[in-house]
């Protein structure tokens, strides 16, 4: 009795939820699969969509005005943050703390300023803001982990692999938007995902996640497999390479 | 043009990377070392990680020092029973090196260790080779006439027991502190990234007194031996030889290494060992300062099990 309570509650809500939101988003991304080739020298992403009526939905076209947030973040990796500190008179790593989960590749696009288009706090709980992370981060070792982890935001920032731009996404019109996401060359490799929040008078209206992968290609995929599979071939090739190279210099260079 | 380096994950310039690939081979080719003490600190400068720079110069120093170990090698200036011996002990402390290597990545002092090391060993042979080199230098000048010390000349380690006849290097000497050098070098080598030449070359000479026609080329086949192990034992242990990197400073460092060994000709022993001994020394501040000095950044950090596999 209770269940089929709480069924129709929930099935209620959802034809609630669906008449107050008409709006979903169509679109994608102009690259499913990035490849790291010899050339490799970062990449830019086309991030595209548009805003249209959702299916069921009774109006025919939808209103503006709408703001958007895509949050990027590459696959997780563990990292540890070190605090150099003055001991004996010489600068050593004094504090460490271990991120355990931690995304390696975080950029946050946004249609405008994150405080005008939603409440910080909500923005905050769905980790769209940079320094906040799911609860699978967890942090390990001695020091202050809540400094250490805006460290290690700051330091992610320095190396462009985790950032905000607040002017990324721009709208060509009411309903259609686009956006550019740069990789820098040592972009991590792995899987992607790409989530599209949509805000209308700062309520979220409409959700979208996206995946895309970064993988080596070709020659750099091969070296890269070859050195964690087989590791004793990769290093007597190394050495096989060096002592040719050494004897052809010679040869060469003969006087 | 950018190249891409897989382990590294990360591309740099080509140019720049022959370029100091064959900058270091000049300076190799013309003092007779193998360049890995200026390589290594460079390397990690241009923002490549320290342990992938560290593995992949070990392959570029066994490149650079075969070229060298061949030309002595023709010149009949390697004691192979000697090298022999350096060599196996020098491998024993190559994988001793390596599990330190390893150990201290881990627990996050790893950078230490290697500017402390740097600091202690360029620092004190850089001065040695300086005092050395400016006194023969200023004696020169004074017209006096400076009595070498000569290799039959005996110190305290010839009284050592177990000793053994290298029949080229004109010794009679024990096998403790033959032993105790390779190991030395061998676990330096691969814990620096360094070849060790420039330790090795003082010990022999100044420590088992091998006459100067084989010093160099026993370390060259010493130096190749312990830096091929390293490469292995890297590319097992952690994974960072990049085939890439090392292959591009191979290439610069081969041909750079002729272009010293022509230059050297034109300069006199002395003053090529005080020369030497300043770069030596330079990098020996570059790093005390690192440690003395306030970092502009006191934090730093480092991933693991990102950016590997495919």
């Amino acid at each position: 009795m209770t269940r089929a309570i709480s069924l129709m509650v929930l099935a209620f809500g959802l034809a609630l939820s669906a008449a107050a939101h008409a709006e979903k988003i169509v679109g994608g991304l102009s690259d499913r699969q990035i490849s790291i080739n010899s050339g490799f020298a970062g990449e830019r992403l086309t991030l595209y969509g548009n805003v249209e009526p959702d299916t069921g939905a009774t109006e025919a076209r939808v209103a503006g005005p709408f703001d958007v947030i895509v949050v990027v973040t590459g696959p997780v990796s563990d990292r540890v943050v070190w605090r150099k500190d003055n001991r004996f008179g010489i600068w050593i790593n004094a504090e460490e703390v271990r991120f355990d989960n931690f995304p390696s590749f975080k950029w946050v696009l946004a249609s405008g300023k994150l405080s005008d288009i939603a409440d910080p706090a909500y923005l905050d709980e769905q980790h769209i803001v940079l320094n906040s992370f799911s609860d699978l981060v967890q942090a390990t070792g001695f020091g202050n982990v809540v400094s250490m982890r805006s460290q290690l935001v700051r330091l992610m920032e320095q190396k462009q692999l985790f950032g905000v731009d607040e002017k990324g996404i721009v709208f060509q019109s009411n309903t259609l938007y686009s956006g550019q996401l740069g990789l820098p060359s040592d972009v991590p490799n792995g899987s992607f995902l790409a989530e599209t929040y949509l805000f209308k008078d700062k309520v979220l209206v409409a959700h979208k996640a996206e995946g895309f992968s970064v993988r080596k290609a070709g020659f750099e995929r091969f070296v890269g497999e070859a050195a964690h599979n087989y590791p004793l071939l990769y290093g007597l090739t190394c050495v096989i390479l060096a002592v040719t190279t050494g004897w052809l210099g010679r040869l060469v260079f003969r006087r | 043009m950018q190249i891409y380096l897989p382990i590294a994950a990360l591309s740099l310039n080509l140019f720049f990377l022959v370029g100091i690939g064959g900058a270091v081979g000049f300076l190799s080719g013309l003092f007779g070392v193998g360049g890995g003490f200026l390589l290594t600190p460079l390397l990690i400068f241009s923002g490549i990680p320290a342990p992938v720079a560290v593995a992949s110069v070990t392959g570029q120093v066994a490149a650079a020092s075969t070229s060298g170990a061949l030309s002595y090698w023709r010149r009949g200036g390697v004691d192979l029973h000697l090298a022999l011996y350096l060599v196996l002990s020098g491998i024993i402390g190559a994988f001793g090196g390596v599990a330190a290597f390893a150990a201290l990545r881990a627990g996050g002092q790893l950078d230490l260790v290697i500017s402390v090391g740097y600091l202690v060993f360029l620092g004190s042979v850089g001065g040695l080779m300086l005092i050395e080199a400016a006194r023969s230098l200023l004696h020169q000048q004074r017209g006096m006439v400076v009595r070498e010390k000569l290799p039959h000349q005996h110190n305290w380690v010839h009284g050592l027991p177990m000793r053994i006849r290298f029949k080229r290097s004109k010794l009679y000497v024990s096998v403790l502190p033959v032993l105790g050098i390779g190991v030395m070098i061998g676990f330096l080598g691969s814990l620096l990234g360094i070849g060790g030449g420039f330790i090795l070359v003082p010990a022999l000479i100044y420590i088992l007194r091998v006459p100067g026609s084989v010093v160099i080329g026993t370390s060259l086949v010493q130096v190749l031996a312990i830096m091929a192990a390293s490469t292995i034992l890297h590319a097992i242990n952690s994974q960072s030889v990049d085939i890439l990197l090392a292959f591009c400073l191979m290439v610069g460092g081969v041909i750079g290494a002729q272009f010293g060994a022509s230059a050297s000709q034109y300069l006199r022993g002395e003053q090529l060992r005080l020369l030497l001994a300043l770069l030596v020394l330079a990098v020996a501040v570059r790093f005390a300062v690192a440690l003395l000095i306030a970092p502009a950044d006191a934090y730093s950090m480092s991933g693991f099990g990102v950016g590997g596999g495919a």
